[in-house]
This record gives C-alpha cells, sequence and structure tokens, in this order.
C-alpha cells in the first residue's frame, strides 16, 4: 500500500500539487449550497424527507456524472463539448437495442458501456496523439456523436428495460438509489484523487512542461482523462434512459453549458489542475436547489433561469475578486 | 518561374479549397445545385453563419470566445417581432437591437477584462440571462412571434440577381477585412490574441482591444437573429440553437487558431459556405440531419487538419 502510496506523494510534490489542501473558494461553495439548502426546506418543509430528496437527486444525476465528466477533462487544462452527445448516444442504445422494456438482451450493456468510453478514447486520441486542441476535437465528437444518436433513434421513443429504470427510481435498502448514485460518485473521485492517474491528471493540468519533466507520460494520462470523461458521460446517458424511460436522441445539447457552469460554480479552475469532482457536485447541487427554490416559490420558470445565470456570473466574480485586487494574473 | 502563396493566406486558402471542392462535387451530382436560384438560396442561408460567426471570429482572435451568440440571435428575432407588432418602425427597431447587442456585447467583454472571468462563462452566463429574458417576454419556448415585413425583405429581395443580404454580408466582410488587416485595431486585436502580456507591454490597448470585440460579437449576432426571423418568417426561443456550434465551426473550419492570434474573416466566410453546402447537398443523398451531424464533426477535423498542414507546409 505504502509502496503504491509514497511514489505518489512525491511525485505530487515534485509537480507543485498538494494532496492536503483543498483550493481555495471550497468552503464558499460548501457555505453557499447550504444556504440554498436551508432556504428551500424552509420555504418547503415537506422536502425534508428521504424520498423528496431521492427525487431532487435523481433528477440532478445526469447533470452530476456530466459535471464530473467535464471536470476531469477541465482538470486536465481541456474541455469536453463532446459530453453531451457521448450521453445521448449511449441513452438511444439502451432505449433501443436491450430488447424493450424486458430487457431480453440486457448483456448489451456491456458494449453499450464500451461505447461511451470508446467514444472518450477518439476524444483522447486526437488531443492527446492528434495535436489537437480539446476544444476543436470535441467540438467535432460534439456533432458527431449528436449525429450517431439521432441515426440510431431519430425520435425521442424506443423503450428502455424495467431492470435499469427499477435500479434508476428504486431503493436500496431503506433509501433510493440516487443517494447510492451521488455516493459512488463521490467515492471514485476520493479513490482517483489519491491514486496515481489522479495525481497525474492534476499534475498534466496544472503545469504540462513541469509534468512532463517529472517523467509523467503526458500523452496517456490525456488520453486516460478523456476516455474516462465518455465513460462518465456514457453512464449519465443510461442513467437517463432509466430515468425517463425512453431514449431522448436531442436532449444533449441542453446539458453542455450546464455541465461548464456546474464546474466552474463548484470551483474548479478552468486553467486546469485545481479544483475536483466533489466541487463539481456541489455545483450542480447548487443549481438544482435554486431552481427547485424557484419551483416551490412558485415563481414562473424562466426566474430559475435568469437566478441560475445570475448566481453563476455572481460566484465567478467573487471568486476572481481577489485576483483582479491584487492585480496577479489569471489564466 | 514557382507559384508561391503569401503564407498568411494559407490557412484560409485551405478552407476554400475544402469549399470549393464540395461545390463542384455537389454540382456533380446535381447540375441544378448550381443553378441561381439555389446559389442564392445558398447565400442566405450562409449569410446567417455568416454574421453569427463575424463576431464569433473578432473574439475567437483576441483569444476570447462568445457562446451567447444563440440567445443574442433569438433576442434579435424576438424582440423586433415584439416590437414591430407593437407599431415600433422597424429601422428604428433594428438600429436599436443591434446597438442593444453591442451593449451585452460590452457587459461580456468587461466581464473577461475587468472581472478576469474565464470567457466561456461570462458569456454562458449574459446568454442565459438573455434567455431567461426571452422565456418571461415569449411566455414559453413554443410560442413563435411573427417577424416584420423589413425583416423579410432583408432576406427575399435582391439586386442585379443578388440576394440584398448576400450584399450587406460581402459589405461587412470587406470592412471587417479592411479593419483587421488595414487599422491599429486590427494589429493590436492580433497581437492581443497571439499574447496578451507581451501586447500589453507593446503598448496596445489590451482591454479596448478585447471589449470591442465582444460588442462587435453581440451586436452582429443579433442582426443573425434578425435575418433569421425575416427568412422563417417568425421568431421563437430556441431559433439560434443551432448557431452555438455552427458559429464556432466556421472560425475552426475557417482556419483560425482558436488559441486567438491567427486567421481571417474570409476563412469564416469559407466556413460558413462549407457548412451551408453540406446542409444543402446531404438531403440529396436521402441523408437526414443525423448524416449531417456526422459529416459536419469529420469536415471539422479534415479542415483543421488541412489548415494545420497548410501552416506546416509554409513554415
Amino acid at each position: 500500500m505504502s509502496a503504491v502510496a509514497t511514489p505518489t506523494r512525491e511525485k505530487a510534490r515534485a509537480a507543485g500539487i498538494s494532496l492536503k489542501r483543498l483550493p481555495r473558494g471550497q468552503w464558499g461553495t460548501v457555505l453557499l449550497l447550504a444556504a440554498l439548502v436551508v432556504a428551500d426546506f424552509a420555504v418547503q418543509p415537506n422536502l425534508a424527507d428521504v424520498d423528496q430528496i431521492g427525487l431532487l437527486l435523481q433528477t440532478a444525476m445526469p447533470a452530476v456524472l456530466l459535471a464530473a465528466a467535464q471536470t476531469l477533462a477541465v482538470l486536465s487544462r481541456g474541455v469536453d463539448l463532446s459530453v453531451g452527445s457521448v450521453m445521448v448516444t449511449t441513452n438511444v442504445l439502451v432505449a433501443t437495442k436491450l430488447g424493450g422494456i424486458d430487457g431480453s438482451h440486457m448483456g448489451l450493456i456491456v458494449p453499450i458501456v464500451a461505447v461511451g468510453a470508446a467514444a472518450g478514447l477518439i476524444n483522447g486520441a486526437l488531443i492527446a496523439y492528434g495535436g489537437l486542441e480539446p476544444f476543436v476535437a470535441t467540438l467535432a465528437s460534439w456533432a458527431i456523436f449528436n449525429g450517431v444518436a439521432l441515426l440510431i433513434l431519430p425520435t425521442d421513443g424506443g423503450a428502455v428495460p424495467t431492470t435499469i429504470t427499477n435500479l434508476v427510481i428504486g431503493k436500496v435498502g431503506p433509501i433510493p438509489s440516487s443517494y447510492v448514485g451521488v455516493a459512488i460518485v463521490l467515492a471514485f473521485w476520493w479513490y482517483l484523487r489519491r491514486s496515481p492517474l489522479g495525481v497525474r491528471i492534476l499534475a498534466v493540468g496544472s503545469d504540462e512542461s513541469r509534468a512532463f519533466l517529472n517523467g509523467i507520460d503526458v500523452r496517456r494520462t490525456k488520453l486516460l482523462v478523456y476516455a474516462l470523461s465518455g465513460l462518465i458521460a456514457g453512464l449519465a446517458g443510461i442513467y437517463l434512459a432509466g430515468a425517463t424511460s425512453s431514449g431522448t436522441p436531442a436532449a444533449g445539447d441542453g446539458f453542455l453549458l450546464p455541465s461548464l457552469a456546474a464546474v466552474v460554480i463548484g470551483g474548479t479552475s478552468l486553467a486546469g489542475g485545481r479544483g475536483g469532482i466533489g466541487l463539481s457536485v456541489m455545483g450542480v447541487m447548487v443549481l438544482t436547489f435554486i431552481t427547485d427554490l424557484v419551483t416551490n416559490l412558485q415563481l414562473p420558470s424562466w426566474v430559475a433561469v435568469v437566478a441560475n445565470a445570475a448566481m453563476l456570473l455572481l460566484v465567478v466574480s467573487l471568486r476572481s475578486l481577489p485576483n483582479v485586487l491584487s492585480r496577479k494574473e489569471t489564466p | 518561374m514557382t507559384l508561391r502563396l503569401p503564407r498568411r493566406l494559407s490557412a484560409t486558402a485551405a478552407a476554400y479549397v475544402v469549399c470549393a471542392a464540395l461545390f463542384a462535387f455537389a454540382t456533380i451530382h446535381s447540375s441544378s445545385f448550381a443553378s441561381a436560384g439555389h446559389v442564392r438560396q445558398l447565400l442566405v442561408f450562409a449569410s446567417f453563419i455568416g454574421f453569427a460567426g463575424l463576431g464569433e471570429t473578432l473574439v475567437i482572435l483576441g483569444g476570447g470566445l462568445d457562446l451567447s451568440v444563440p440567445w443574442l440571435m433569438a433576442l434579435g428575432g424576438m424582440q423586433l417581432s415584439i416590437w414591430a407588432s407593437g407599431g415600433m418602425p422597424s429601422g428604428l427597431a433594428i438600429l436599436l437591437l443591434v446597438g442593444i447587442g453591442a451593449l451585452i456585447g460590452i457587459v461580456n467583454g468587461l466581464g473577461v477584462t475587468l472581472l478576469r472571468i474565464p470567457p466561456i462563462i461570462m458569456t454562458i452566463g449574459t446568454g442565459a440571462l438573455v434567455e431567461g429574458y426571452l422565456m418571461k417576454v415569449g411566455l414559453n419556448s413554443s410560442s413563435a412571434v411573427t417577424a416584420p415585413k423589413a425583416a423579410q425583405t432583408l432576406v427575399e429581395n435582391h439586386v442585379a440577381g443578388i440576394p440584398v443580404v448576400a450584399l450587406v454580408w460581402l459589405g461587412a466582410a470587406i470592412v471587417t477585412w479592411w479593419v483587421l488587416k488595414r487599422t491599429v485595431f486590427g494589429r493590436s486585436l492580433y497581437a492581443t490574441g497571439a499574447n496578451e502580456a507581451v501586447a500589453r507591454l507593446a503598448g496596445t490597448r489590451v482591454i479596448a482591444v478585447r471589449v470591442t470585440t465582444y460588442a462587435a460579437s453581440g451586436a452582429a449576432a443579433v442582426f443573425a437573429g434578425i435575418l433569421l426571423a425575416g427568412y422563417i418568417g417568425q421568431a421563437y426561443l430556441s431559433m439560434g440553437a443551432p448557431y452555438l456550434f455552427s458559429s464556432i465551426a466556421a472560425v475552426a473550419i475557417g482556419g483560425a487558431s482558436v488559441l486567438g492570434g491567427s486567421g481571417s474573416y474570409w476563412g469564416t466566410v469559407a466556413g460558413a459556405g462549407t457548412l451551408t453546402i453540406l446542409a444543402a447537398l446531404l438531403p440529396t443523398f436521402n441523408l437526414s440531419d443525423a448524416a449531417l451531424n456526422i459529416v459536419y464533426g469529420l469536415v471539422i477535423l479534415l479542415a483543421v487538419g488541412a489548415s494545420r498542414f497548410a501552416r506546416r507546409g509554409s513554415a
């Protein structure tokens, strides 16, 4: 155990990464989320119920997964514009290839999960070995996978096996499974952050040439970042299929900009190397609770859109204010 | 005697080769593709991406990005229709709206430069604020408002067989080219995009330059929305949605570096042409939107590869 951990720690230190210190602004995110939760509970006391919160988490789960996928790309100082379209690709595969609600071809779920990872691998190969900017490579694959999804299922429809639906809307013992979903995402990040790969991702994101000089295979790291991002985005598509009981080939684009917003509200730096999936999960929940609060106050839906946007701009302004005042350079 | 292309041209030239090859292929496949009527229609279609991509080109040249384009387009179309149906003269409404677009762009620019908010986030934020406003005035996303006559005239009339909107577009392209190549602003913009810190040390007014690009982008996007509403005959909340992708894709296909500092608007014009020809060509093969998306993606990769190759060859 320590034989693995020690060189990882050393490499992390050499690359200028602290594994202990959490990013600045994390407490701000925690306080913001706590304030919103308290406000939402005050407006809607019924919400303080295991099942109600479970439903909220279930609605947020696809966005949570996409934000997690986006976070990995952003941490490596990249971006993944294809998260939404990879999501709808696996989404329509689930709705068309598993044999309808009976799920008579349930075994095909394994290759469908692999499709997400393969989509990510293509992104990663274009970026790491093709030398394309992440923005350009994923701009192209954004269109390509949206096309693939539409090719498989031209309009909303299809049928999702009840096994998947029950998994998404069901319970594990007394608690809704969405809690477990969020817990798995957080546990994954907890593990990844301490793993050699996690350290490499943060190192590459904070300073690519320094990471290279420390013996990190920058290209392989980037390849794995986008492969993981695709894998997670693909899982989001499977989850979404379960949550909505159908395939939604055109739903991807609506998830793209919120995934970036959630990452930034959480506190992960777009300049790479600082932040984490845990923060992004909080970012998604901030946006989810704002929307829920607006709904519970019985305000029209445009208020939620404006409030989410205002929150995004407010949070990033407050974060960059110290830098602006101290005239420090921010990328 | 050897034929030598100027180095700067080569990335743009690659974009035109892609565009021309596609047009030639389409003409061979279906001779009516090159008919005057069809080309006219293609020009009108391309002008929507052309205007949406004009501001995007300037912003990207300066090292930024504008993701508020789709919502500003919807703002242009919807607000014009609302004002015009309220009795405001269309000309005045169009001028006011383009001004409002520029103002929103200035807000984007100030957020990016003074508050140092990443361009992606700043423009997502203002875009969503505009979206919220439009949801309020449009009450819901499915409600459409009818576009006024003036906007329809812009896209339907032609002079000497050329659509008015294409002439306006050509004029805008020439002005943009002149501004980029022949003015201090243009030089400053390339310098800022190539290396902001160095540009600042060299005395470039980096903040003013970048804010101006966002203002131009806001104004151009609103104008594109007005044209689009005129073409469709109505305006609705999601009318600009496809242009989030195509405004950026046109710039990328046009050979500009997404990191800023290199590229030209003529490249984006070729990019807009390429995207438009593909959209018109694929249905003749009985290919759907699905195939179009896939081909769009592949063409971006192809064009970016070609412009890299061209640049490497000239370096």
